[in-house]
């Protein structure tokens, strides 16, 4: 294996996903984990390519991080084959397997130094000094903490931990690198700027990684693509373009990001539009190519930067609605107005902070006339 | 709070501090730092037939003129008389020995309870500490009963054809080692348990994750990590078996010579208080070596549980 950084040779195509003759370089095969009763991880089939930036999101108890320790080789799959560069690992015990993981403690070793530490995995390689000591001293640098290399795990900061505990799961150039919330012991200023590490890190070593969060935001802004995980199944895969934009179902919808979800049924087809009549009467109109029988009950989502003002009187625009602003959440460079527009129903709407705060153009209590276009949401029907 | 309440709060945590202090150095120059001046001023006189069985260190002899008379050939006799040293030698061999004993035997049994299920640790525990309510004296009386001739010990064994005749256990080094065994292994077992119980079991994951086996991880993880308890478990076999008297007294036999029996026949039966007490000195002095030694590997090993 080389020590050096130089990127792999064969560079993986942009989107191997898209690609039907690319060979997935992780294949899950219907992993199934059962503890007594409880199904965690629920038949799941997933393909990985090489050189890819994966994320697996969900709320707690979704079963992401189970799947991940199924991965590392410490839980043991109740069913299911798991391959690795075409090898099959199911049975491979975690100090045999060409993965390596980034624990969410960090689980630093306390009795060792920062630079015994990332040589520990070296060690049991059994390789010879000269290259261990090369090997770490690439590590350190990499990670920018080559001074604190005598230190203990209990003289660093949070931060600094974080950067031994990547340092120690990278050195042994691991096939697949596993990592479980990397940045969800960080603050939030030191988590936004470790993103951008993260990623520009990956993308010079070339190391598939495979990340658990359960921060939306942090899975969109890294990963080259997304698996939504809910109660052990996998409800979508999806780059994050697509699964903000084409949520295939309610729940993924709801989970990233914030959305407008407007519940009716199909009333009728024009063209690639589909006409449905919402519970609270109105029509809205959408475009949607799925052959949906009349009356087959759906719900349009629609993302609240979607929306925009228009005059009532408008003519041309359609998916048109009405109400009063009742709440204003100022964020600065956004604000979100949520409109009441039936009792039992409250629109969300972003805008953009053009103008500066004092010449708002909405204010509490005051009466407007929202509007989208037909090609700006989805209809699910799940 | 009132102004008065407040300065009368302030006040006390004034005193309070030195007063809190206060009562532990109390009690250690009460019932440690007197008696050992006590002890260290007999060492220091000749054996008379008196009572106490020992001369005064200082009298008046006239007005003005106080004389005072050290007496060192206790610590002589200790040096010179081989038996002394010997019996030293032996207690020092037989503590060690016996604490790597209890080592062997506790460490297992500690990591089992640290990792059994939660409502079994209870149990185990229990167990560990339940020969406590018995009194010690009775516990070693009752091992007599068992390693004699007759005793059940030798009955299991030739009812299961292991041996033709009964054995001789006791009154030998061997039943000495399993009376200190059965009596000092909880002092090695629970300060064990207290830090395997507190071990981060992520880090024997992140062990196996970078490729080491589960044996190389006890090694390399488990074991370091366990040193804080592995000294405090055989600081508290160690020193208590250098001087034990009962064991060796009750089970032991004519070869086992040990200082904390020669202390013992030195102040009953010889009736030599002052060099018995330079006995205890010298006993004392030599157990500080290895706890200062153990202190500043401590102290080397520091900032872990």
């Amino acid at each position: 294996m080389p020590t050096g950084l130089a990127p792999s040779p064969a560079q993986p195509a942009l989107e191997p996903w898209q690609d039907p003759s690319a060979t997935p370089y992780l294949r899950i095969e219907r992993v199934t984990k059962r503890f007594g009763e409880i199904y965690a991880v629920d038949d799941v089939s997933l393909e990985i390519f090489r050189g890819e930036f994966f994320s697996l999101i969900g709320g707690s108890g979704c079963g992401k991080s189970t799947l991940l320790r199924i991965l590392a080789g410490l839980e043991h799959p109740t069913a299911g084959r798991i391959e690795i560069d075409g090898v099959d690992v199911t049975h491979v015990p975690a100090y045999a397997r060409p993965v390596n993981m980034m624990f969410q403690s960090y689980a630093l070793f306390p009795h060792m130094s920062v630079e015994q530490n990332v040589e520990f995995g070296l060690k049991q390689d059994r390789l010879p000094r000269a290259e261990r000591r090369a090997r770490v001293d690439e590590m350190l640098d990499l990670l920018k903490i080559a001074a604190l290399r005598k230190r203990r795990p209990d003289q660093l900061s949070g931060g600094q931990r974080q950067r031994v505990a990547l340092a120690r799961s990278l050195a042994k150039h691991p096939k697949l690198l596993l990592l479980d919330e990397p940045l969800g012991a960080l603050d939030k200023r030191l988590r936004e700027n470790t993103r951008f590490e993260l990623v520009n890190l990956q993308e010079r070593l070339g190391i598939t990684f495979l990340t658990v969060t359960h921060d939306q935001e942090e899975a969109m802004t890294m990963s080259t693509r997304i698996a939504v995980m809910d109660a052990g199944r996998i409800m979508q895969v999806d780059t994050p373009t697509a699964l903000y934009e084409f949520p295939m179902n309610r729940l993924v919808a709801e989970f990233i990001g914030s959305v407008n979800l407007f519940e009716g049924k199909v009333a009728g087809r024009e063209g690639d539009q589909l006409l449905i009549r919402t519970r609270w009467g109105w029509p809205l109109r959408m475009r949607g190519f799925q052959p949906l029988v009349i009356g087959t009950p759906v719900t349009v989502a629609v993302r609240p930067e979607k929306l925009r003002l228009c005059q009532p009187a408008d003519p041309v625009a359609s998916n048109r609605l009405s109400g009063q602003v009742e709440d204003i959440a100022y964020l600065g460079d956004v604000s979100i107005y949520r409109l009441r527009i039936a009792p039992d129903l409250l629109v969300e709407m972003t805008l953009t902070n053009v103008q500066p705060r004092t010449e708002q153009i909405l204010t509490w209590g005051q009466e407007v006339t929202v509007q989208w276009s037909p090609d700006s949401g989805v209809v699910l029907t799940e | 709070m009132s102004k008065n309440r407040a300065r009368a709060l302030i006040r006390l945590g004034h005193w309070g501090r030195p007063l809190t202090i206060a009562i532990p150095y109390l009690w250690l120059g009460l019932f440690f730092l007197l008696p050992f001046v006590i002890v260290l001023q007999i060492s220091l006189a000749e054996p008379a037939l008196t009572q106490p069985p020992y001369t005064a260190l200082w009298h008046w002899v006239d007005e003005g003129l106080l004389e005072i008379r050290i007496n060192l050939m206790n610590f002589r006799m200790v040096w010179d008389d081989s038996l002394y040293a010997s019996a030293l030698l032996n207690s020092l061999r037989v503590a060690a020995l016996s604490t790597l004993l209890c080592l062997l035997l506790g460490y297992p049994m500690a990591y089992a309870i640290a990792t059994a299920p939660e409502r079994w640790r209870v149990i185990l525990l229990m167990l560990i500490v339940l020969p406590f309510w018995t009194s010690f004296l009775i516990r070693v009386y009752a091992w007599i009963g068992i390693l004699k001739s007759q005793g059940p010990l030798n009955d299991l064994l030739l009812a299961l054809g292991l041996i033709e005749t009964p054995l001789t256990i006791l009154h030998t080094q061997t039943a000495v080692y399993i009376g200190i065994l059965y009596s000092y292994l909880p002092f090695m077992i629970l300060p064990l348990y207290a830090n395997l119980s507190r071990l981060d079991w992520s880090l024997l994951e992140a062990a196996a994750d970078l490729g080491c086996r589960p044996f190389g991880a006890f090694l390399r993880v488990t074991l370091p990590l366990s040193a804080g308890g592995i000294l405090a478990g055989s600081l508290l076999v160690f020193i208590p078996v250098v001087g034990e008297f009962v064991i060796p007294d009750l089970l032991g036999g004519p070869e086992t010579l040990m200082i904390g029996k020669l202390l013992w026949t030195e102040f009953f039966s010889n009736k030599d208080w002052p060099l018995a007490a330079a006995l205890a000195i010298l006993l004392l002095g030599l157990l500080l070596i290895p706890f200062v030694l153990i202190q500043r590997l401590e102290q080397r090993l520091g900032g872990q549980p």
